[in-house]
Order: C-alpha cells, then structure tokens, then sequence
C-alpha cells in the first residue's frame, strides 16, 4: 500500500523522545523569561509620569524601527508597554528555535545519511515531515499557553487574561510559520546549513520588512509575519485575526512543502546544488587563509549582530534624560549620581556590556582550533608541513582583528542611531578601551586549548561570571574587588572615568603571557 | 638506508599502554605493509611516526631525524592519508586538494593533479559534503599522489574504493615504487598487500609479532595461503 503517512504516529513519539529536552528547555526559557521581564515594569515604570514617559521614548522613529509602532498611547500601562517592548524580540526568539528544530529533523538527518535508514523502513514519505511539523505547531501552542499563564500570574498592572493569550499566542504562530518556512526551505535545499542560512536570512528580511513598515506606515509590516504578529496589540486591542492569519499562513507554506517532499528524490533539494571552485584561490593556500575562512562566517556574523546591538543601544539616547530622571531603579542600572550627564553613564554602562558580548566571536574563533581538532581535521594539516604555531597562530590573527572590527562595528552602529547625541571619536575611545579586556579572555581561550583542550568549556564559565557581576553587579552593590577579578572590571568607564594607560597595559600583557603560554602548551601535546 | 626507523616506542594515553615497544624499519623504495586487527596501535604508531602524538619513549625517526622535533621539515618530504577522511564541508573538493598541496610545501604540479583527478574520477567543483566516504578518500589520495613527497605513509587508504579504483590506486602505487619512492602501507585488504608489498610487519596489542620481507612470509606459511596465515597470525594468543 502506497500510504504517505504510514507509522506517523510511532515516528511522532521518535520526535518526541529526542527532542523533549531541548524543547522543554526552549519553553522554560522563553515563558519564564518573559514573565521575569514582566515582573521588572512595576520596578520601572511605578507611576502614570513614568509611563507617559516611556510612551514618548517609544514613539521615537529610532524605536519605533528596532520594535514596532505604539499602540493605545491613550491607555497605556505597565503591562502593554512590556508587550510593546518585549513581544517582537520573543517573536524572533520563538523563529530561531523553530528553524533549528525543524532543520535538524528535515535536511540535517537527510544529509548526514540518517533519515535514509529511516524510509528503507515501512515508513511514508511524508512521515518524517508531517511528524515534525505537527510536533513544532504542538511546542508552539504550549509555550505560548504557558507564556499567557506566566504573564497572569506575574499580573503587573494592566494585565488581562486576553491580553496574556494574545501576548503568548503570537509567539505560538508566529513560530509555526517559520516552522513551515524551514520545511519548505528544507525541500528547496540539499545543504542543511543553506536550509538554516536561508531561514534566518528570511527571518531578518522580515524584520527589516517590519522596520521599514513600522516607521513609513506601509502594508510592508503586515507581509512580515514578525510584524503581523505585534498587530495583536496586546494588553490593548488584543485582536484575533492577525492569529488566525498567521496560522493559516503557516498550514499552507506547510502543506505546500509537504506536496515537493512527495515528489522530490531523497538525498535532493529543488535548487540543484551550485557548483563550487576546482582550485583553491591563492588566498587559500595559507595558514592563515585557511583560518579565515573557517572563521569568516563567525566574524561576519558577530559583526552584523554587534552593529545591531550599538544600533540598538543608540536608538534609546534621544530619550533618555527624560526617562533616567525620575526613576532610581535605571540610575542605579546606569551608575548616575548625579556628578556626570545621564547620557554618559549610560554611554560608560553599554560599553560594558557590549563588548563583553564582543568578547563572544573572539573566543569562537580561537576555541574554533580545538574544533577542527575534535573533527578529527587537524591531523591531516599537521601531517603536512604546518608548525603548529603558525596554525594557532593564523586563528589568534582572524581573532585580533575580529576584536578590532566587533568595537568599531559597536561604536557606528551606536553613533548612527543615537542621532548626533554622541560624538563618534568619544565611542571609538570608549570602545577601543575594551580591548585588552576582551583579549584577556581570547588568551585564556588559548591557555585552555593549549593545555586543558577538554576543559576549554571553563573559558565560558569565567565568560558566565564575568557578564553576571559587571551586569547585576551595579544593581546589587557588589565590593570593587570581585568587579576587578574579571578583566572587564579593570577597564576605565569612559566617558565617565578617566582615560588611564595602566591597567589596559596590565590586560594586554596578562592577555599577550596566557597566549604565549597556551602556544607552548599546544606545541607539546599530542594532537587529537 | 632506512626511511623509516621506529625503535622501541612506547605510547601511553594515561595508564593505557598502547604501544608497547614496537620496532619498525622501512628501506628506501620498499612498500612495507603494516597489518594488524583494529584496535592494534597501528595508527596510534603512525601518528607517533608523524610527530602527530609525542612519544612517552623510544624513538621514531624518518630520514634519519626525530619525527616529533623535525616534524615541520620532514614532513615536505611526506605524504599521507588518514582512514577516516574528515574533510571542510563548505570546502570543494579541488581547494581541499590546493590547500593540502600547498601545506605539503610542494610546489603546484598541475600536471600531476590533473593526472589523478582524472584517474581516479573525481568531480573537484563538489563540496565536500556531498562526497561520499570513497569519493572523500580519493581527495587525500590525489593530494598525496600529486605530491612531490619521498615517503608515502597511508593508513587504510583505499578501504572506501571499488575494485576499479582500488586497481588505479595499486597502479599509482606501483608508479611511485618506480621512482623509487617508499611506502608504508596500513590495509585490511590482504590482496592488496599480497600485489603491493616487499616486506610486512604484523602488529597485535601494541607489539610487532612478526617482520620480514614478503619471500620470507610465504615461507613461514607453508604452503598455507597467505589469508590463512595472517589470520593465524590474528588470532594467536
């Protein structure tokens, strides 16, 4: 019998025993967070002046670009300002766990030869799919139930149980579309990480879709399923429709990438794969060559998310005396006592935190040496004519100059966005300053792989450490000498503090002997 | 002259011994099969002989210079293949090839590349991902081959090829042999050792069991053949 979904329920519980985990972990994360983010807006925003305040920051066009018009400015509250704040980036969220979710089950199985075990069995051609695909739309709805019943329960002021669903229930549909746009991408596509690729390409295009949208009052935000799902107006309007819509979407790009999986050869995807190069360009064949182009995707990619981050930090100084003034939570975020300009603290605050986040790609790259080493690659090099500094060496190069481009990528995209509020050489400075900070951590990276290749996961936890006390520290009044046991601690907070050569000289040099030992330590060892 | 001299090495990972004193020596110009069941040591010996793994004690040389301290300059004299080919998934196969050419420090033969990717059929305008394990194998294959390197160490080369291939890799072996190049072959296909070989060494839990040149191995079997001496060999506890 020719029956395309044969064993769907069997291989539905298969889906469901791998991924339980990660999918409980995902939902724990995105419901739990957005309730904990909820429950910090009567902290916030505790009065009417302050959320008439933040009403005008919101409708500023800088905001309005990174998340979406103001909806309901006659009756604003605490809880549909969070929405108004929160929603679009759980949206985002919720659409990168599911085309991971349904790429590994779809074209990451396919490829790696696992799915075809799978169809030698009297199983349908569409089991695999529909399984999955029914599995994502069940995790969506969960998670946005659980996210609506958090919100209720945390009950910050404006709160209604309407308003909750319709909060949760666009994070669920909006989910599902991006489910079947992975599974049609998946069909399209016969390399898993095009499949990825295109996904989250397609994720950001909506995105600037949604921008452009928002800002200039065109149909372009409601094309975007990011932006239709902010049209619930939760907390507000809370519309039905733009839910309806949405999974309406999702069901036909899903059923119409079930219809190419059923005529599609395994092992194949619609768009034939593109030819590549028969030589090496001269780049290439090189050390470094062949270190930057394992690394360029990381680099590239840190990069635009690095822009984004200084852009979006930018859009928000405008408004942001007027916001800071009245509120005592945000000045002790931001460090103010009153001695400097509020626009300063939070310059000297954001750079903290950025470039600890700019410390991320720096560490991939280096970390990216024992990687190729864990896929069993290095050897092949190593049994060639590569000393292994020079090697190591070639990837602490790409990870230096990523440095240098993650704090100038911060700074442009924080001075194009703050609206000639802030002078460009003063965040090249403040910025540039963080750089002995995050090579600290690169040279720790080193000394792991170096010398302990199977603990190099310890970098992360200092990483963990690091972010968790230059980050809540400022809130929770920790002593100066835990803030100076982390490298980001030791840095002058310009523009606030004064401009000191010292300690960064110290860094480099902590940074310059981790390296150097790290080299000696990988020169002795055995490989592999 | 002895390409290859390994003498008394010890490997230890931890408390596990795994090379126990194994002594190997390869002359100029000879194919040496290195034969044992999985799990023997004999890659663990190769990667010792390619300065790959430091050794815990005794020495292996090539060309008459320590394998670990030399490793950089010997190794443009050397070619070599892994059994398990990993290769860059977003790479083709022709960069893969460029870049392990140029690694080797040989200069660009095109001629030569051109050769064996012709012989041994293969696309070099595909990724890597969407090679199969044989069609990997034969991208380590045409960069050693391609090579302008002395000495040929090659850990179960052709154990993904089909019997068309494994026949232009014992011709290119045989091709190479003529230039008086030497080999040190590792297989689990005793037909090709049979073909290939001048002399074989047997390893078995970290030890050679037995060494000697092929005349000298069919003389120890009597008469058996050679499959059922090497299982013997296998097996003997």
């Amino acid at each position: 019998m020719n029956n395309n979904f044969a064993q769907l329920g069997r291989y539905f519980r298969f889906v469901v025993r791998r991924e339980r985990i990660s999918s409980l972990i995902w939902g724990v994360c995105i419901a739990g967070s957005a309730a904990m983010f909820a429950a910090l807006y009567p902290g916030l925003l505790p009065g009417q002046p302050e959320i008439v305040q933040m009403g005008v920051m919101m409708s500023n066009p800088a905001m309005v670009a990174m998340m979406g018009n103001v909806y309901g400015a006659d009756q604003l509250s605490q809880a549909s300002l969070m929405a108004q704040e929160c929603l679009i980036w759980y949206l985002i969220t919720i659409a990168v766990m599911n085309i991971f979710l349904i790429n590994r089950h779809t074209r990451v199985d396919e490829e790696q030869g696992r799915l075809e075990i799978i169809r030698a069995l009297p199983v349908g051609k569409l089991t695999g799919s529909t399984a999955v695909i029914v599995f994502a739309l069940g995790v969506n709805i969960l998670i946005g139930v659980a996210t609506a019943g958090l919100l209720s329960l945390v009950n910050i002021g404006g709160t209604t149980v309407a308003g909750a669903f319709a909060y949760g229930f666009a994070i669920s549909a909006v989910g599902f579309v991006f489910a079947g746009l992975t599974l049609l991408a998946a069909q399209l596509f016969s390399a898993a990480n095009a499949v990825s690729g295109f996904s989250l390409g397609l994720m950001v295009l909506f995105y600037i879709m949604r921008a452009l949208g928002d800002v200039s009052g065109s149909v372009l935000s409601v094309i975007s399923p990011l932006g239709l799902g902010l049209k619930v107006e939760a907390f507000y309007r809370d519309a039905v429709t733009p839910i309806l819509i949405l999974f309406a979407e999702g069901v036909l790009i899903t059923v119409s990438a079930l219809l190419i999986g059923m005529v599609r050869d395994h092992g194949t995807g619609v768009i034939p794969a593109r030819k590549g190069r028969a030589h090496a360009s001269r780049f290439l064949r090189s050390p470094l060559g062949f270190a930057g182009r394992v690394s360029q995707g990381t680099a590239l990619g840190w990069g635009a998310a690095l822009f984004l981050l200084g852009a979006s930090y930018g859009s928000v100084c405008g408004n942001i005396d007027g916001f800071v003034a009245g509120n005592e939570l945000m000045k002790k975020v931001i460090g103010a006592d009153g001695t400097n300009a509020i626009i300063d603290n939070y310059v000297a605050m954001i750079f903290v935190v950025m470039s600890m986040v700019a410390s991320v790609p720096v560490v991939l790259i280096t970390l990216r040496m024992h990687g190729e080493e864990q896929r069993g690659r290095l050897e092949q090099i190593f049994a060639r004519s590569v000393p292994r500094e020079q090697l190591l060496g070639s990837f602490l190069l790409i990870s230096l100059v990523t440095s240098v481009l993650a704090e100038f990528l911060l700074a442009i995209g924080l001075f194009l966005t703050a609206g000639g509020a802030l002078p460009l050489g003063m965040l090249l400075k403040a910025g540039l300053s963080y750089l002995p900070a995050i090579w600290v951590m690169g040279g720790l990276a080193v000394l792991l792989v170096g010398w302990l290749p199977k603990l190099t996961v310890l970098v992360w936890a200092v990483f963990g450490y690091t972010f968790f006390v230059m980050y809540f520290g400022r809130v929770v009044d920790v002593p100066k000498w835990i803030m100076s046991l982390t490298p980001f601690g030791n840095v002058p907070q310009l523009p606030v503090q004064e401009f000191t050569v010292v300690p960064l000289v110290v860094l480099t040099l902590i940074a310059l002997v981790l390296a150097v030992i790290g080299v000696q330590g990988f020169k002795a060892r055995d490989i592999g | 002259m002895a390409i290859i001299d390994i003498n008394n090495l010890v490997k230890k990972f931890g408390k596990f011994t795994a090379l126990d004193g194994v002594n190997l020596s390869v002359d100029q110009g000879e194919v040496h099969a290195f034969l044992g069941p999985n799990g023997a040591g004999k890659s663990t010996t190769i990667r010792c002989l390619l300065g790959i793994l430091r050794c815990t004690s005794g020495s292996a040389q090539m060309f008459g210079q320590d394998a670990w301290k030399n490793a950089v300059a010997l190794h443009q004299r050397v070619a070599f293949v892994p059994g398990d080919v990993n290769l860059w998934d977003d790479f083709t196969g022709g960069e893969v090839i460029d870049l392990f050419l140029s690694f080797n420090g040989s200069r660009h033969n095109e001629t030569r590349r051109k050769k064996y990717l012709q012989q041994f059929e293969l696309d070099p305008t595909l990724k890597c991902r969407t090679y199969s394990k044989g069609n990997r194998q034969k991208v380590a294959l045409v960069a050693a081959f391609a090579s302008e390197a002395e000495l040929f160490v090659l850990d179960e080369p052709s154990s993904g090829l089909d019997p068309l291939m494994e026949k232009v890799f014992q011709d290119a072996i045989r091709e190479i042999k003529k230039d008086g190049k030497t080999v040190l072959l590792s297989s689990h296909i005793l037909s090709e050792v049979e073909k290939l070989a001048d002399s074989v060494s047997i390893i078995r839990e970290g030890k050679i069991t037995e060494s000697g040149s092929m005349a000298a191995i069919a003389e120890k079997a009597q008469g058996r053949t050679l499959e059922d001496f090497f299982l013997a060999e296998y097996e003997r506890k």
